[in-house]
């Protein structure tokens, strides 16, 4: 096989569509070639943002009432009350039977829905740190203080990064710099704790999925801890801006580290 | 008849096809590049399957019968539009991607770390940089439209669509460098 029938099979094996013989036949020439085996990685990244960055764009409701209204359902004739509904009072009982059980289920579910956003949000919270974290630049400014750093985000974003904590002697501020969180740029603003690296991003909270349940108080703002691969993840909005606290520390001392930030946003 | 001209079957039809309206309309904005022009694509979709209804075989793939419709219905209109349908043709969209296909092919030189920071908004502008051939291949594919399917939407081969569609993606790759910050 050579690079350019293993580039073509490459997209296909991801999802599992070769045959064994063809995707034995991959692997081996991924094994032995630095090339393909870096674009096999590149396919794996390109999917994964277009599926979850790729804007969409649905039909309008007044194109959908429009089209609707070409094609509507048949009409029944017109009849009496009683004959009208007669017929349907049983199932209307059934049915209303039926909710009763089936509500809950699905309150359930639209809590797991919830809980899978949030979940997701949490995940791109740590990929965003870890990027962070094995940069070789991690800052793009670094701190004389907070002074120094937030004017420097202006004509970068495009909202106003809202944080007012300094650092201190215990969570000193190092610096900041420009982030992505999901599909919008972050702020991102970088405390040290011993050796330790806790990273502020502070994004446009609008369109994302926020936890309302399970809330913790933390300074004035009310923060969702949550854990992902060994990392703690605080999150909270205020407003229009939305906050993701991430480090390796251990939970109780990035609240300490939030509270004071929340109470200053 | 029903109220949009259509027979019995059409109007049926019709009504199992707007289920399929907001990824019809996905892919008529990135085809056109705009969302009134994407409305009169779609509009113009469904008054062309309601007329060829009773050639839809019930049971086969509405999904992918609606996406072919409204690409030929793209390639009519922009034909008519260019006035000269020998000049050129859709891949001429960007002279630069079918260039950039055999550059970027077999490279793998991309930064991946880069590559994972670009933002929605450079997503589109990437992917509207490409030729409406490589778009409709790309968007296709994250339809979930199988290979087979694809190729009976262009109207080509599967195994050209597999080609299509790998270079597309690498092209798509290099120019979401581009705009990585």
């Amino acid at each position: 096989m050579d690079c350019r029938e293993a580039q073509v099979q490459i997209l296909a094996a991801q999802r599992g569509q070769l045959r064994p013989e063809q995707q034995g036949g991959l692997h081996a020439h991924l094994d032995t070639c630095a090339l393909c085996s870096r674009v096999d990685a590149e396919e794996q990244v390109l999917t994964e943002i277009l599926e979850r960055r790729l804007p969409q764009y649905p039909a309008s409701i007044a194109l959908k009432r429009r089209l609707a209204a070409r094609w509507p359902a048949a009409l029944p004739p017109r009849r009496s009350w009683r004959r009208h509904w007669g017929p349907f009072l049983v199932p209307v009982f059934v049915a209303a039977a039926v909710l009763l059980v089936a509500l809950p289920v699905y309150v359930e579910r639209t809590n797991l829905a919830g809980t899978d956003e949030t979940a997701s949000m949490v995940s791109e919270a740590v990929n965003d740190y870890l990027r962070l974290v094995s940069s070789q630049h991690p800052l793009e400014i670094a701190s004389g203080g907070l002074h120094q750093v937030k004017p420097w985000f202006a004509g970068r974003l495009d909202f106003a990064p809202v944080v007012s904590f300094e650092g201190d002697q215990e969570f000193p501020l190092r610096g900041g710099s420009v982030g992505y969180f999901l599909d919008r740029k972050a702020a991102v603003f970088v405390y040290g704790r011993r050796l330790h690296t806790v990273a502020l991003f502070v994004f446009r909270a609008d369109g994302l999925s926020w936890p309302t349940r399970d809330l913790g108080a933390m300074g004035s703002a009310r923060a969702s801890a949550n854990v992902n691969r060994g990392f703690n993840v605080l999150l909270w909005r205020v407003g229009e801006l939305g906050y993701a606290l991430v480090s390796d520390l251990d939970v109780r001392e990035l609240r300490e580290l939030g509270a004071r930030l929340a109470s200053g946003t | 008849m029903g109220k949009g001209g259509g027979t019995e079957a059409g109007d049926r039809l019709g009504r199992e096809a707007l289920a399929y309206i907001d990824a019809l309309h996905n892919l008529a904005r990135y085809l056109t590049g705009s969302l009134p022009d994407a409305e009169d694509l779609v509009q113009e979709t469904y008054t062309r399957a309601l007329q060829a209804a009773e050639q839809f075989t019930p049971g086969t793939n509405l999904k992918a019968w609606l996406f072919r419709i409204l690409r030929n219905t793209f390639v009519d209109q922009y034909r008519r539009h260019r006035n000269d349908p020998t000049v050129g043709g859709l891949d001429t969209v960007d002279p630069v991607a079918q260039g950039a296909a055999h550059e970027v092919w077999l490279r793998g030189d991309i930064d991946i770390d880069r590559l994972r920071n670009v933002v929605a908004e450079d997503i589109d502008k990437a992917l509207m940089r490409l030729s409406e051939e490589a778009r409709t291949v790309i968007l296709l594919d994250l339809e979930g439209q199988t290979e087979t399917e694809v190729a009976e939407i262009l109207g080509c081969a599967v195994g050209t669509v597999k080609s299509r569609l790998a270079r597309a993606r690498a092209v798509l790759r290099h120019r979401l460098q581009d705009y990585a910050r």
